[in-house]
């Protein structure tokens, strides 16, 4: 709460920091237990931000870029790099500089800066959007994706080059440029191509064809020269192919191959998006572009997978042309792999064909009886690196019922730094909004849009970050959308982190709301601990550069320094320094990390673990009084954050898919501090006839017959009616004129609803309710359980219990505090004992709260083994 | 025999093999679905978000391995509640070659299985491996929400007439009891259209009788009680 007092925590940098001041040494860092941490809000936008044009000054052993914490030398023309001290001339072209004559990156108020780098405008290429349909849907289905894609095409500019894929048991490349009639390229869903196969069968391969050869044709499309060659046949301007588009989508059908009672459609995203990327090879390089996958259902088919049907050559063209009636079949590819090769191929596939085999649960995986999780993962991890390494974005918009396997195919989506938005029907308005959100211009759109006049699309491309920072720091990796480009450097540090081994990262798409996590470690030696013969202030450089939206390849270079502090002597200033809701989000994204890629690992323990520790080194309190446990203000709101935390879809993944698992850890990843906070705790307002509206207590005393709720849980918004409130709404008060004030009431949680929906991406859940009704467990499940149905004995009228066993935040504060005076380890078994197999009436919980310590000490020494 | 069950336990142990049982709990959305795989799994009870895709949990009720799958509620989810019945004429034959391998196995297992046993149990799991659907369906009703009884008997008769369910065994929870007013027994088998529709609690041999078992046990689940006498029911009639 003390966040919102503050309008702006990440200010003009983007940069938020779990401490704000250093532990001096290794050692003194890992006693303060939660890990030193940034996150970075990549290019978000800020007013203040000076734009250059020029390219910056980097330091000659470094290669930090200039900034306001060099020390420089105006009568010697010099500056001292604050990261390696090294001293750099400066260029003739600098040499007007003096103490009342400097440029923009040195003054003090801009630590953050961008320059735009002189690139010639010609060798910029427009975007290319390549759309990737699934027609293995029912017929309603289909009609919502198709209007949803009419309104995305109307709305794309006209400089953006589209392509246009559609798959379903076979993929189709349809030739948008060949105008006389529709021509589509047909490959078999069941085998893996490699891209320069894929080139060669849509005859993009020529002989001596060279990427940047291709160019002309692609920046000219239209423009004269060949048009029917090279790439310009499959991805035409916006302006040129929306008719075609357009005829093309009224003709498009669901998959015709027939499906056997009891088994899935034969789906081959797998090989789609293979030869989305073979496709995409052909662009030029530096081309930004994406694939934007619009799925229906799981993968049942897959390189590798076998030919169930024998289905021949023969057969295949009978049924292509079956299915594209009025199409031209102009050429069928075909992979002519030997049958070993295609074995040992990774396979795409989620589940098999088979309905009696259910998709994957939390289950299946934990226990290793997955048996295509493993397989697909490393397919798309593969498709991933391609992707990278051409510079391209995969974008997944999944809709369905059941699972489609975003599990498997976030690996490919995180690394790209694609979007994701996961939909229960492509006519659900998470979906439909979401999709439109991604093209329309505007203020909410994901874009850069107030800083030129043309540049609707949203996002930018060919992003990377490089981190520079003082010696003594080391990085450990990075969590979030993007991937490590192997750069090694002395700031490595030995342990990996995410994305890790490197000081640079590539993100092929970001934009204005990406963030990352960097985790630091502090180099374990080499200090010499003389104060004053140090540098007392620590620095690090994030350097960002990217092509924004209007195709301007921009750098930008966001310095901040921090002060080191000798925390042996105080930790008053450390305490100071700590953020409590950035170091909430970080804990939330590791252990998510940790859950995923640690098997058997405990995470509610390891929250549980951290936070006895941590109220251990910074909370007060007598010796053998429990009550008098204080907790310094910098650290009043984490306990709770951690109770959320612990209660949260990200560490309980008890009735949730890995699909949704994987979707909101992928959200959890990439959004700011503020958003990734809500995800965890949620934000509560109250609504009432007789007060404003005002945050509410996350708690179900928060209930009250006659108030409105509103709940913004990222995820879903809620709006829940007491008891009176909806049943005076039934009889339809609002209506009458004497209860103006009434329908005002019931009016205002929608509007403020209206407005978080209108700023996130993707478009949030929208649910009303009103008490006792189904749909108010939406709300009931992110509540604390102050009352329950064991505790609350005399009810009054309009108050809500949750049916629950879970433990209240004031009992799990309750024991936090006895476990503080008994000591950490003893008290974390307490804690576990306590939270995880809560007994049922609360004589039982003060049996094992009196517990002798005795007792558990043959516990805490096992602890101290393990 | 022991040489089937040889075969049968190695091949459990490759994991090509899972002696499971496979439950459905199906219902309108705020039956109880979740709350009650919770409660079987960890004896807690959580209050959750609705359900949106389906999950499944492994449980151990008595001697039996159950994998229950958990299917959201609400109108739109109804519609993949098929797909976890649905009756496959060509499940044997999966993709791969290895798949075939083991189900040729499999296939071998099962008629070594009927040709060697004749007790009834095991015949029935011989006809189980071959139709590969479910062992049986929990339907939850909220005992207390008395206006969605038509909804939920809709639903109800759409399961019990599908003829993939055809042999299916139906527990059928009416929950919440713990709330006053929630409609008694009687009542709820009027709303449902079960009275005298069922096969009677206790041991009530079917074996013989093609008649599918039907019966309907009031719980709650919040007081943890009612459902452990419907599980024990249900047991019976899965083998």
């Amino acid at each position: 709460m003390s966040e919102m007092a503050s309008p702006d925590p990440e200010g003009v940098d983007g940069v938020r920091m779990t401490w704000n001041v250093w532990p001096r040494t290794k050692v003194e860092s890992s006693k303060c237990v939660i890990p030193l941490a940034a996150t970075v809000a990549l290019i978000r936008p800020h007013p203040d931000i000076p734009r250059l044009q020029y390219a910056p000054l980097r330091c000659k052993t470094c290669s930090s870029a200039l900034n306001p914490f060099a020390r420089v030398d105006f009568t010697a023309k010099i500056w001292i790099c604050p990261f390696c001290y090294q001293r750099n001339h400066f260029p003739p072209q600098y040499h007007a500089i003096s103490e009342t004559n400097f440029p923009g990156e040195l003054y003090p108020q801009y630590t953050t800066v961008e320059y735009i780098l002189p690139l010639s405008n010609s060798l910029n290429p427009s975007p290319v959007f390549l759309f990737l349909l699934d027609t293995c849907l029912i017929e309603e289905e289909i009609q919502f994706l198709k209007s949803a894609l009419r309104r995305a095409i109307g709305l794309l500019p006209d400089n953006a080059l589209v392509g246009f894929v559609s798959f379903g048991t076979q993929v189709q490349v349809h030739e948008l440029g060949f105008s006389d009639m529709s021509k589509v390229y047909v490959f078999r869903g069941s085998k893996e191509i490699p891209a320069d196969q894929v080139l060669d069968q849509l005859g993009l391969s020529t002989p001596g064809r060279r990427p940047h050869k291709a160019s002309p044709g692609v920046a000219g499309a239209g423009a004269g020269g060949l048009p029917s060659s090279g790439i310009t046949r499959f991805l035409l301007p916006a302006s040129e192919c929306e008719y075609t588009l357009n005829a093309l989508l009224d003709e498009l059908q669901t998959d015709q191959w027939p499906v056997p009672p009891g088994r899935r459609p034969a789906r081959c995203t797998g090989v789609a998006l293979n030869v989305a990327a073979g496709l995409l090879s052909a662009c030029t390089p530096g081309t930004g572009a994406r694939i934007i996958a619009l799925v229906g259902g799981p993968c049942t088919e897959g390189p590798g997978a076998g030919s169930e049907y024998g289905a021949g050559v023969g057969e295949l063209s009978v049924t292509g042309g079956a299915c594209l009636w009025k199409t031209l079949l102009l050429k069928l590819a075909y992979g002519v792999q030997n049958f070993d090769f295609v074995l040992s191929l990774a396979r795409s596939k989620i589940v098999s064909k088979d309905l009696s085999d259910p998709v994957r649960s939390h289950k299946d995986l934990d226990k290793d009886a997955a048996p295509y999780f493993k397989k697909a993962v490393k397919f798309y991890e593969g498709l991933a690196k391609q992707l990278v390494s051409q510079g391209h974005v995969l974008d997944m918009f999944a809709s369905a019922l059941d699972q489609v396997g975003v599990a498997e195919i976030k690996v490919a989506v995180e690394r790209t730094g694609g979007l994701v938005v996961l939909a229960e029907s492509f006519g659900h308005s998470v979906f439909k909004d979401s999709f439109k959100r991604v093209f329309e211009d505007g203020e909410q759109s994901l874009g850069l849009c107030f800083k030129c006049a043309h540049c609707q699309l949203y996002s930018c491309f060919s992003g990377t970050l490089e981190i520079n920072c003082s010696k003594e720091i080391k990085i450990q990796g990075v969590i979030g959308p993007c991937t490590s480009l192997e750069k090694k450097g002395p700031s490595v540090a030995d342990t990996v982190i995410g994305e890790g081994n490197t000081t640079a990262w590539k993100m092929c798409g970001l934009d204005k709301s990406t963030c990352l996590t960097v985790m630091f470690d502090l180099s374990s030696s080499e200090r010499t601990n003389t104060p004053g013969a140090v540098n007392p202030q620590l620095y690090l450089q994030f350097l960002t550069s990217y092509q924004d939206p209007s195709g301007q390849s921009v750098l930008r270079v966001t310095t901040v320094t921090r002060r080191w502090v000798d925390s042996t002597v105080s930790s008053e200033e450390l305490v100071q320094g700590f953020d409590q809701e950035t170091a909430a989000v970080v804990m939330a994204r590791f252990a998510s990390l940790k859950m995923e890629s640690e098997e058997t690992f405990d995470a509610t323990r390891w929250l549980d673990r951290f936070l006895i520790r941590l109220c251990s080194k910074f909370g007060d309190y007598r010796k053998d009084d429990p009550s008098s446990f204080t907790l310094n203000p910098s650290f009043s709101l984490f306990p709770q954050f951690m109770f959320n935390l612990r209660r949260s879809q990200f560490v309980q993944v008890f009735n949730n898919s890995p699909d949704e698992t994987a979707y909101f850890r992928m959200l959890l990843n990439r959004e700011n501090i503020s958003n990734a906070a809500v995800m965890i705790q949620p934000s509560l307002i109250a609504y009432s006839f007789n007060s404003l509206p005002a945050p509410a207590l996350l708690d179900v005393a928060s209930i009250a017959a006659d108030r409105i709720l509103l709940l913004d849980s990222y995820f879903s918004v809620v709006i829940f009616h007491g008891m009176t409130i909806a049943q005076w709404r039934n009889l339809g008060y609002q209506n009458q004129p004497e209860h103006q004030a009434f329908a005002q009431l019931l009016r205002a949680p929608h509007d403020d609803s209206q407005m978080i929906i209108r700023e996130r991406f993707p478009v949030p859940r929208l649910v009303v309710c009103d008490q006792h009704g189904s749909q108010a467990r939406f709300l009931l499940a992110k509540l604390n359980p102050s009352a329950t149905y064991n505790n609350a004995h005399e009810m009054s009228a309009g108050s809500d219990v949750i049916f629950t066993d879970d433990v209240s935040l004031q009992v799990f504060f309750e024991h936090l505090q006895r476990s503080e005076f008994l000591g950490s380890s003893a008290g974390l078994i307490y804690i576990v004992l306590l939270l995880l197999y809560v007994p049922q009436d609360t004589i039982s919980v003060k049996l094992i709260l009196w517990l002798p310590s005795v007792l558990l000490l043959p516990i805490l020494h096992e602890e101290g083994h393990a | 025999m022991f040489l089937v069950d040889w075969f049968y336990g190695i091949l459990a142990s490759l994991g090509l093999w899972q002696k499971e049982a496979k439950i459905l709990f199906l219902g309108l959305d705020n039956a109880g679905k979740t709350t009650l795989l919770h409660m079987l799994k960890d004896e807690r009870l959580v209050q959750h978000q609705p359900t949106q895709y389906p999950t499944s949990e492994e449980l151990s009720i008595g001697k039996i391995k159950f994998k229950a799958f958990d299917l959201g509620g609400h109108q739109i989810a109804r519609r993949v509640w098929k797909d976890y019945y649905a009756q496959s004429q060509t499940a044997l034959w999966d993709s791969c070659r290895l798949s075939h391998i083991i189900n040729g196995i499999r296939l071998l297992l099962t008629w070594l299985d009927m040709l060697i046993c004749v007790d009834s149990s095991c015949r029935n799991r011989a006809a189980r491996v071959a139709e590969m659907t479910v062992d049986a369906v929990v339907y939850l009703v909220d005992a207390y929400d008395k206006e969605r009884f038509a909804e939920s008997k809709k639903e109800l008769d759409a399961l019990l007439s599908d003829e993939s369910l055809a042999n299916v065994p139906f527990l059928v929870l009416g929950n919440k009891i713990d709330i006053p007013y929630a409609a008694s027994e009687e009542e709820l088998r009027y709303h449902l259209g079960l009275t005298n529709f069922t096969t009677g609690k206790g041991k009530v041999n079917l074996a013989d009788s093609n008649v599918r078992a039907m019966e309907v046990f009031m719980c709650s689940i919040v007081k943890k009680m009612g459902y452990g006498e419907g599980f024990k029911w249900l047991s019976q009639y899965i083998k």
